[in-house]
């Protein structure tokens, strides 16, 4: 398993456009990256595309990875979830997502689980938990998935504002709750 | 409306703009704003460290192999060369441009007195704040002066200065720094220009600095420049 700081060291060599690094990052994140990119798209050809794209940004902006002050991961999965989900937008409204992948990979965590910090997660999970069911659920398939307001609204039968006032709320008692 | 709701809103915004749950327009204009806002920008990266866990629960799925090498590709050539050729492909490739904006930014020397204060600054800061630097930039003397804040390289070791000028394909070497205090290096006339939109590094390396013109140890910081 990859440390965390040998991604950082990684990151930060790739900032001195060493190919090296780079082509090292790439073996370590690419299957995570990848996965993150299908769970939005769910379209395997699209998901590669995208794919290619994170890594050309990882290359062109690893030196302002520390302004970020993120960890490794989160930093990497930030690009790759968004250009995945300024993909997914888009897409032309009136055709139906590809969907040609038979099924979404596993949900669990594989075995080099680039970690993340194990507070962190729970630190999330926790708040989400003060939430209602729904909106937790919502949260999360907003991040996971890319979904939208009008996704939301559709799939909890609601009027738009009504579903935009409803998650509002969620996040500032989600932020709340994060900042104790 | 109360700052705290203020305060607030903005939090709700940056969340929903973490999110890409605002519509184009919106979203616009949020980056209008985020671009000179720090708090703003600090709202942003804490959503976005706080959420990113919730991707813990995505199996990772194996690419194809031939996206690699079509990665690799797209970030141009390996620096299997030598370092003499990488500087000289940097200088020739930014020879024109250099020479304009040279003029433009240091045509001030032609015409008067050197205006001696620094124009702009980038922190270097290790990830674990063990080692900072602030390297401000003289435009009209071409000179980089290197402050160091905290922390030294470790005993027989050196700290080596690196500037990689937009779209160079290699850094190149600005020279070494004192082991304490402060550091002028002169920047050489041809890629001067290219410092302000360049990125600067710190490297690990052994006494007297880098044998092969390419950093050979550990990366410790990097940065770009602000105005100051």
């Amino acid at each position: 398993m990859t440390s965390i700081t040998d991604i950082e060291a990684m990151i930060a060599r790739v900032a001195l456009r060493d190919r090296a690094a780079f082509a090292a990052l790439y073996d370590a994140t690419s299957a995570k990256l990848f996965g993150v990119c299908l769970r939005v798209l769910n379209n395997r050809s699209e998901a590669e595309d995208t794919l290619q794209e994170v890594y050309l940004r990882i290359w062109a902006k690893a030196d302002t990875y520390a302004v970020t002050g993120h960890s490794p991961m989160t930093w990497l999965i930030t690009v790759a979830r968004n250009l995945a989900i300024d993909r997914l937008r888009k897409r032309k409204p009136e055709t139906a997502p590809p969907g040609d992948m038979d099924e979404l990979p596993a949900s669990a965590p594989g075995p080099e689980a680039v970690a993340m910090e194990r507070s962190e997660r729970a630190r999330i999970a926790a708040c989400l938990e003060e939430l209602d069911e729904g909106k937790a659920d919502a949260v999360r398939s907003v991040y996971l998935d890319g979904l939208t307001y009008q996704d939301l609204a559709t799939r909890h039968d609601v009027p738009l504002n009504t579903m935009r006032t409803w998650l509002r709320r969620s996040l500032i008692k989600l932020r709340e709750c994060l900042t104790r | 409306m109360s700052a705290p709701d203020d305060a607030y809103d903005d939090e709700a915004l940056a969340a929903e703009y973490v999110l890409h749950l605002l519509d184009a327009d919106a979203r616009r204009a949020f980056e209008d704003r985020l671009r000179d806002d720090r708090a703003l920008q600090d709202m942003v990266y804490r959503w976005e460290g706080e959420l990113a866990p919730l991707s813990e629960e995505i199996a990772p799925a194996a690419p194809p192999p031939a996206l690699k090498s079509k990665v690799m590709e797209a970030v141009g050539p390996s620096r299997e060369r030598s370092p003499l050729q990488s500087i000289w492909s940097l200088v020739l490739g930014g020879a024109v441009a250099a020479g304009l904006l040279g003029f433009l930014m240091f045509g001030d020397v032609l015409r008067g007195p050197a205006d001696l204060t620094p124009e702009f600054e980038a922190r270097l800061s290790a990830g674990d704040g063990s080692v900072i630097l602030v390297a401000q930039v003289i435009p009209a003397t071409h000179e980089i002066v290197v402050e160091r804040v905290a922390g030294g390289p470790p005993p027989g070791r050196v700290h080596e200065l690196w500037l990689i000028a937009e779209g160079a394909t290699a850094p190149v070497s600005l020279g070494v720094l004192q082991d304490e205090g402060a550091t002028r290096i002169r920047v050489p006339d041809d890629i001067a220009p290219g410092v302000r939109t360049g990125t600067v590094a710190i490297s690990d390396e052994p006494p007297g600095g880098s044998p092969t013109g390419a950093p050979t140890g550990s990366v410790i910081a990097t940065a770009t420049f602000v105005d100051i």
